[in-house]
């Protein structure tokens, strides 16, 4: 076996538009948990059924969160630019979908949690870029 | 190119870095896994390695000990693969190891037969320490043992394999 063979058995696994692919299907699941767990928080007197309805709605986001946490730990794992877009991605995502619904509902639940997701999403875009940054730092000093 | 610089572009996320990596080291990989197992899982077990190489790269703390993480893990799959055929009493390890008859005359037949022969911890230390060219302190990080069980293994390693050659005709 040579080491392009080698290659050729790994090329999967080095695809960027598959890790970006997982990483969108994470952020998919994440939203639909979020968006539905809002409604559910901050409608009163929903009907049972209805009720029920939400809890599988998020239970399927969640399991693809798992799923895509499982696939980039275990299979796929994010390098340090895969990390920074990645992180932008949940940004984005975050400011997109649950910041609006977070307004539209004004209720401080709603806001608490839509805070706390913001922040978390741009600490992991900060230690995203301080990660690349030594990278290339560290670079930048083997290179001479 | 250093080794450290390449797995550093390959953490950064660099796709030509990795490939400059796999071909850099698969020689070293596939020859090692080759010579402590048999020829039928080589294929399998070299990519096994270079799959868990990939998912460990982005945590690897130190890229300057890129190559003791590398044979750790080439170990570690070794070790696992070695494990499921002890586990198989119709296969007994010495069957397993023996090599095909091509990589014999490349290997230098009688050699490579009486290395092959060897027990797994004996031939390892032999295949780290003289065909990897790596150092005692090296072997002992891969092997997590310390320098002076290297020492004695290798001491152990180097009776058993002239033992074995001895057996088979040869003068020392």
């Amino acid at each position: 076996m040579t080491p392009d063979d080698m290659l050729t058995r790994l090329s999967g696994r080095l695809s960027l538009r598959r890790r970006l692919a997982v990483v969108a299907v994470l952020l998919a699941g994440a939203a639909m948990s979020l968006l539905t767990g809002l409604l559910w928080a901050t409608e009163p007197a929903l009907p049972t059924r209805t009720q029920a309805a939400f809890g599988a709605m998020i239970a399927v986001g969640l399991a693809w969160v798992a799923y895509a946490v499982w696939v980039l730990t275990r299979r796929l794992p994010l390098f340090a630019l895969d990390r920074v877009v990645a992180a932008w991605l949940g940004l984005a995502a975050t400011v997109a979908v649950a910041v609006p619904v977070a307004v539209i509902a004004a209720r401080p639940v709603a806001l608490l949690i839509v805070a706390v997701l913001l922040l978390a999403a741009l600490a992991n875009l900060r230690r995203g870029l301080t990660r690349r940054a030594a990278l290339l730092r560290r670079k930048r000093e083997l290179d001479g | 190119m250093t080794d450290e610089r390449l797995v550093v572009r390959c953490q950064l996320g660099e796709r030509d870095a990795f490939a400059e990596l796999v071909r850099a080291w698969h020689d070293p990989i596939w020859s090692y896994v080759r010579r402590m197992l048999p020829p039928a899982v080589t294929d399998d077990v070299a990519q096994e390695v270079w799959v868990a190489v990939l998912r460990g790269l982005p945590r690897l703390r130190d890229p300057a000990r890129f190559t003791p993480w590398l044979f750790t893990i080439a170990r570690r799959a070794v070790t696992n693969r070695l494990r499921e055929e002890y586990a198989r009493p119709e296969e007994p390890l010495s069957d397993v190891a023996s090599p095909d008859a091509v990589a014999e005359v490349l290997d230098r037949a009688e050699l490579a037969g009486a290395l092959s022969a060897l027990p797994p911890r004996e031939r390892e230390i032999l295949i780290l320490f003289y065909l990897q060219d790596l150092s005692l302190e090296t072997c002992a990080e891969i092997c997590a043992v310390p320098i002076g069980t290297v020492k004695s293994r290798l001491n152990r390693a180097r009776r058993l394999l002239r033992d074995a050659l001895v057996q088979k005709g040869y003068s020392w």
